[in-house]
C-alpha cells in the first residue's frame, strides 16, 4: 500500500483574503527587508535586484513573484522502497505524517511513573527502531542527536539513518558544512534525504551560517524546508493577522534566495506561527488553539502559491504523555490535517515543546493517527467541527480516560475557538499590521514592542484561556506494543 | 505635589511610558505618558527621591500586585517594568547627587551565536523596574566581549541568555574566561533560556539560574540577602 492520505481539504481564507497577507508581505519585504550578514547571500540578492541598505536586503515584488513561479511545484522524496516514497503537490495533496525534533531530553516509562533523561545514539537507534514499525509515521525527521562530537554528527546520523529506517529520512539541519558531499556519497540517491533549514529568525533575519549551508543545500538539488517559526506577542505580533503577514514574508525572502541559488529549487514552504504564552513566562504555546489555527491557517498560503507544504503538527505543550496531551496533539493533527499541510513533520512522539520525546509517545500516537484517518475516511464531507471532537473522545477512549461535562466543554470550547475568525483580512487591518512590524524592528528592541502591542489583544482574549484535561490513562497497550518492538521494557 | 505623584503611578499601572503610546486599551495615546509626567515634575523641582518614593515604587508594587492576582499578564508588567525604567533613567543623574544608590549593575548578554532575545529583553527590563542597572549587550555576543565590558564597568552581575542547545555551552565558556581574567569574583553569574537548568548552571559553575524574570529577581533578592 502507497503512503499518504487523502482527503477534502479545509481551507480558512479566500483567495483575496490570500492575496491581502502576500501583497502585504510584499510590502514589507519591500520596505523593511530582512535583516542579513552573509556576503554570499547578499550579493547574490544585490545581483538580482534586491537592495542592501543599513543591513537590510530589500526585495522587490517582482523578484518575489518571480521566484515563486520557478519554485518547484511538486517534489518526491524516496524511501528506501518505492512503496514508502512520499509524494508533494498541492495539485493533488496528499497528507503524510513524520516524526520532528532534535529533542535534548527522552522520557521511558518505568514503575508507573515516567523517567526524563538526555538523549543520546541509543535513544536515537531506538525511536528508529519503533517507527519503522508504526504504520502512520510515513518518513522519519530526526528526533534526537547521537550523542558524538559535533564533526562526526552528520555522517554518525546519516549512518544510523540508513542503518535503521526504510523510511524518508529528513536529517533536519547540516551541522557542518562541509559534511554535505559525504552525506550525498552515503545516501547515493538524494531524493532519499531531505533537511529542514532554520534559516530564519523572527521578526525578518537571515542567520549567516545556516543561510550558507541552506544555499549549499539548494545548488545540490535536495529537498529542503525552510522554517520559520515566530511567537505572536514576542517575536512577531499577536495579531493573528500581523503574525501570518510577517512569517509569510520571512519565507518568501529564502524562496526567492533559493531559486536565485537554483531556479526550480526544491523547496517546502513552512510556516509555524505560535504564540508566546504571555499569561505566563512567554514561552512557547505550540498546541494551544491559537497555534492550532494559524499553523493551519497558513497552510492556505502554500494553496494560494501552488508551493508544496511542510505542515507541522502535535508538538504538545505537556511534559509527558497525559490525557491533556493526547487532547490538545488530537485537535492539531485533524485541523493540520483538513488544511492539507502535505508533509506534516513533528506530528509523531513530541513533548514538552519539542524539548522531549517518548517511546510510549510515538506508540500513543500512531495509534490515534489511526483513529483520525478512519474517521476522515468514513466521512469524506465532513465537518470539521463535529469530527474534530469525535476524534478527540474516542483518541481519549482509546486510553480509558473518563470524560465528565466540564472536559468535554473545554474540547468544545477549544474547537470553537480554532474555526472562529478573530480579526478581518482586510487591506486596511494588514497595512496597519505591516506598520506595527516595521516599527518594531526599527526600535531595535522588537520583543518588547511586540509585547507591549499585544497588551489590546489579550484583553479581547486572543490567546485561549481553558483548563487542563486530568486523569489516568491506560497504557498497558502502548507497553505490550514497545515491549515487542524493542524486546525489553525499560 | 502629589497630584504628580498619583498622575505618574496611574501611567505606570497602565503601562504607559509616553505620549504616542496606546496604554493597554489601546485608547490613551495623545496623553502625556510616564516621560513626559516626570519631566514636568523635575522641571517643577519635585524632589527625585520623592518621585522614586511615591509614585514609581508604589506604581511597580500595585502592577506586582495585580500580575499576582493574575489580573495583569507578562506584558502588562513589561510595559510598567519599561515606564519605571524610562523614568529612572531621567532621574539617575539627579539621585546620584541625592546619593541614592541603584541595586546593582547587570551585564546582559545572549551568547556568541544565538540570535533570541525574547527573555533577555523582558528579564532586562524588569530588572531596570526593579532598581538594577543593566548594560544590555544585545545578541551572539562574544566571550572576550562581555569579560571586557566586566572589566570595563566594575559591574556587580552578569546575566546569560540562549535558547539553542547549541549555543547554551559558550555560558560555561565565559565562566572559564571570566576565572582565567581573573574577574569571576567581581559578579554573581546569573544564566536562564529554555534549554538551561539548575543542574547545567551547577555544571557550569554558574551562580544562579532563573526560568523567568521574577525567579531572577526573588532569587537575586536572596542573594542580596
Amino acid at each position: 500500500m502507497n503512503r499518504g492520505m487523502k482527503l477534502k481539504r479545509h481551507s480558512f481564507l479566500s483567495n483575496q483574503e490570500c492575496q491581502v497577507i502576500h501583497d502585504s508581505s510584499c510590502r514589507l519585504l519591500e520596505e523593511v527587508g530582512v535583516a542579513a550578514t552573509s556576503e554570499k547571500a547578499i550579493d547574490l540578492f544585490q545581483k538580482k535586484g534586491a537592495v542592501y541598505e543599513q543591513g537590510r536586503v530589500k526585495i522587490p515584488k517582482n523578484m518575489v513573484e518571480d521566484a515563486l513561479e520557478k519554485t518547484a511545484k511538486e517534489i518526491t522524496l524516496h524511501g528506501q522502497h518505492s512503496k514508502d516514497n512520499i509524494r508533494l503537490n498541492p495539485e493533488d495533496p496528499l497528507v503524510y505524517y513524520g516524526t520532528g525534533g532534535q529533542a535534548l531530553n527522552v522520557l521511558y516509562y518505568h514503575d508507573g511513573e515516567f523517567e526524563k533523561k538526555s538523549a543520546g545514539t541509543q535513544d536515537l537507534i531506538d525511536i528508529l527502531r519503533i517507527c519503522e514499525n508504526l504504520e502512520n509515521v510515513d518518513f522519519i525527521t530526526r528526533p534526537v542527536e547521537p550523542d558524538v562530537p559535533e564533526e562526526k554528527m552528520d555522517l554518525e546520523k546519516t549512518r544510523i539513518f540508513l542503518e535503521n529506517t526504510s523510511k524518508h529520512v529528513n536529517l533536519a539541519n547540516l551541522i557542518k558544512l562541509d559534511k554535505l558531499p559525504e552525506i550525498i556519497e552515503a545516501v547515493k540517491d538524494k531524493s532519499r534525504i531531505s533537511f529542514i533549514s532554520c534559516v530564519l529568525v523572527s521578526p525578518m533575519n537571515l542567520v549567516s551560517d545556516t543561510v550558507e549551508k541552506f544555499m549549499d543545500i539548494v545548488k545540490e538539488d535536495i529537498a529542503v524546508s525552510i522554517s520559520s517559526c515566530p511567537q505572536g506577542g514576542s517575536t512577531a505580533p499577536l495579531s493573528e493577522v500581523g503574525e501570518i503577514i510577517q512569517v509569510n514574508a520571512e519565507l518568501l525572502s529564502a524562496v526567492v534566495l533559493a531559486n536565485l541559488v537554483r531556479p526550480g529549487a526544491k523547496v517546502l514552504y513552512r510556516g509555524i506561527p505560535i504564540t508566546s504564552n504571555l499569561y505566563a513566562d512567554a514561552s512557547p504555546r505550540w498546541c494551544q488553539p491559537e497555534s492550532i489555527r494559524r499553523i493551519a491557517v497558513i497552510t492556505d498560503m502554500t494553496y494560494f502559491y501552488k508551493i508544496p507544504c511542510c505542515g507541522t503538527a502535535a508538538v504538545s505543550d505537556e511534559k509527558e504523555p497525559n490525557p491533556q496531551t493526547v487532547a490538545e496533539k488530537t485537535l492539531s493533527w485533524v485541523f493540520e490535517s483538513a488544511s492539507g499541510a502535505q508533509f506534516i513533520n513533528s506530528a509523531v512522539g513530541m513533548l514538552e515543546q519539542v524539548l522531549t520525546v517518548s517511546p510510549e509517545q510515538y506508540i500513543i500516537d500512531n495509534q490515534v493517527i489511526s483513529r483520525i484517518k478512519e474517521l476522515f475516511s468514513q466521512s469524506p464531507d465532513y465537518d470539521l467541527a463535529e469530527i474534530a471532537q469525535k476524534a478527540v473522545h474516542d483518541a481519549l477512549n482509546m486510553f480509558d480516560v473518563n470524560l465528565d461535562s466540564q472536559m468535554k466543554q473545554d474540547i468544545s470550547n477549544r474547537i470553537e475557538f480554532i474555526l472562529s475568525p478573530k480579526e478581518e483580512y482586510t487591506p486596511e487591518y494588514a497595512g496597519s499590521q505591516v506598520d506595527t512590524i516595521s516599527k518594531a524592528i526599527q526600535s531595535g528592541r522588537s520583543s518588547n514592542k511586540f509585547m507591549k502591542a499585544s497588551r489590546a489583544g489579550l484583553r479581547k482574549g486572543w490567546l485561549y484561556k481553558g483548563m487542563r484535561l486530568e486523569g489516568q490513562m491506560n497504557l498497558d497497550e502502548v507497553l505490550r506494543i514497545k515491549k515487542q518492538i524493542l524486546g525489553w521494557d525499560r | 505635589m502629589s497630584d504628580f505623584f498619583e498622575e505618574i503611578k496611574r501611567n505606570i499601572i497602565a503601562g504607559k511610558v509616553d505620549q504616542e503610546d496606546e496604554g493597554f486599551d489601546g485608547d490613551l495615546a495623545g496623553k502625556p505618558g510616564v516621560i513626559e509626567l516626570v519631566n514636568q515634575a523635575v522641571d517643577e523641582n519635585v524632589s527625585p527621591t520623592d518621585i522614586l518614593n511615591k509614585a514609581l515604587t508604589p506604581g511597580m508594587e500595585e502592577v506586582g500586585r495585580k500580575y499576582e492576582e493574575g489580573e495583569y499578564t507578562i506584558a502588562d508588567m513589561l510595559a510598567s517594568a519599561e515606564c519605571v525604567s524610562e523614568a529612572t533613567n531621567i532621574l539617575k543623574p539627579l539621585l546620584l547627587k541625592e546619593d541614592v544608590q541603584s541595586k546593582g549593575k547587570f551585564i546582559m548578554a545572549t551568547v556568541e551565536g544565538d540570535l533570541h532575545d525574547i527573555g533577555k529583553n523582558i528579564v532586562s527590563t524588569i530588572l531596570q523596574g526593579s532598581g538594577y542597572e543593566v548594560e544590555d549587550l544585545g545578541t551572539s555576543v562574544k566571550a572576550d566581549k562581555i569579560v571586557n565590558k566586566l572589566k570595563e564597568t566594575n559591574a556587580n552581575f552578569v546575566g546569560l541568555s540562549a535558547l539553542l542547545t547549541t549555543t547554551m555551552e559558550r555560558m560555561g565558556e565565559i565562566i572559564e574566561l571570566m576565572e582565567k581574567e581573573g574577574v569571576r569574583d567581581q559578579a554573581t553569574v546569573c544564566i536562564g533560556g529554555a534549554p538551561t537548568s539548575e543542574d547545567f548552571a551547577k555544571k557550569i559553575g554558574a551562580d544562579v539560574y532563573a526560568k523567568d524574570a521574577f525567579d531572577a529577581l526573588g532569587k537575586l533578592e536572596k542573594t542580596a540577602g
